[in-house]
């Protein structure tokens, strides 16, 4: 994990410093969390993808659907809606978590630029 | 670029988690609290190591209530299920599990009440109107209760990452303070 380690150095550590060590901190964390979430939902996306693929390719006309701990008896076509919606859903949070993600990756790189002006070789704010 | 609350050099604990207060100058707060470096390193180390218990508690609460939030909208999800059911007036055929691997058909006639496991070998019967407004408000507290435990966790983030950091810093003033200390006394010239 990416840590804020100042070594051996004369200058000075100011109020201001210190929250953005602490920013960085936070966004680097967000960042972990983030591409986890994201891993998740693609996956989640390539679950309903065969999902519905399946579907297409079976002739009944009941489809078990799991709602819950229960897997219902459901009409195909209400399954078919079912599924577009959940796909719709899961798009939509993968989009906003990458874009949340690349707003993190920036705002870091911002830091990292303004952190290592001050301190250079005082600080490592790199993943080991 | 917003910073961290300005407030946070003023907040001295939150929720029972202690600040860690910001460090402007080592010297003076070496002299200010009377310690050598090596008993300052020694607390602010402890305080690192309290720090890390409270976090891994933090953390195992922010698991649980990521898990229960996935299993309220589930059961939520049912409950709708069922409401829908009940317009088109057919019965709801369901295969549940019996044990594992074992599964059996259920008929669920149309019916206005569901139970709702409670927690403490405790099921009550509601109905259906009353149960989603049930498990909506439990939805809701979670949600926020989960809030509350994240911003808890990244003050107490911050207040590690002050730790290490003024740790590092006493560290090198020391460090700072012995090369002087040297080039003072192997310097023979006055």
């Amino acid at each position: 994990m990416q840590q804020a380690g100042a070594s051996g150095s004369e200058v000075e550590v100011t109020w201001e410093d210190q929250q953005n060590i602490n920013k960085f901190g936070r966004l680097n964390n967000r960042l972990h969390e983030l591409e986890d979430e994201i891993k998740i939902a693609k996956e989640t996306n390539e679950n309903l993808e065969d999902a519905s693929s399946e579907l297409i390719l079976t002739d009944e006309d009941i489809v078990r659907f799991q709602i819950g701990e229960v897997f219902a008896h459901v009409p195909k076509d209400e399954v078919e809606n079912r599924i577009e919606q959940m796909k719709e859903v899961t798009e939509k949070n993968l989009e906003k978590l990458t874009e949340e993600k690349e707003s993190i990756v920036s705002q870091m790189a911002e830091l990292k630029k303004v952190l290592y002006g001050k301190f250079k070789d005082s600080i490592n704010l790199e993943e080991d | 670029m917003a910073t961290s609350a300005s407030t946070s050099a003023s907040v001295t604990e939150r929720r029972g988690i202690p600040a860690a207060s910001f460090v402007e100058d080592v010297q003076i707060y070496l002299s200010q609290t009377g310690l050598d470096v090596n008993s300052a390193l020694a607390f602010l180390q402890e305080r690192l190591q309290q720090y890390r218990v409270v976090e891994m508690k933090l953390l195992a609460q922010q698991r649980d209530l990521q898990a229960k939030i996935p299993d309220i909208e589930k059961c939520l999800d049912v409950v709708a299920t069922l409401q829908a059911k009940k317009d088109t007036g057919e019965a709801l055929i369901a295969d549940f599990e019996v044990s594992e691997g074992i599964y059996s058909r259920a008929r669920i006639e149309d019916t206005d009440s569901v139970c709702l496991w409670l927690g403490a070998n405790v099921m009550l019967e509601y109905s259906r109107e009353e149960a989603t407004s049930l498990l909506q408000k439990n939805l809701e507290n979670a949600k926020e209760s989960l809030e509350v435990l994240v911003a808890d966790l990244q003050f107490l983030r911050d207040q590690v990452t002050i730790t290490q950091v003024t740790i590092a810093r006493v560290y090198n003033w020391d460090v700072h303070q012995r090369r002087l200390q040297q080039a003072a006394a192997t310097s023979p010239e006055s």
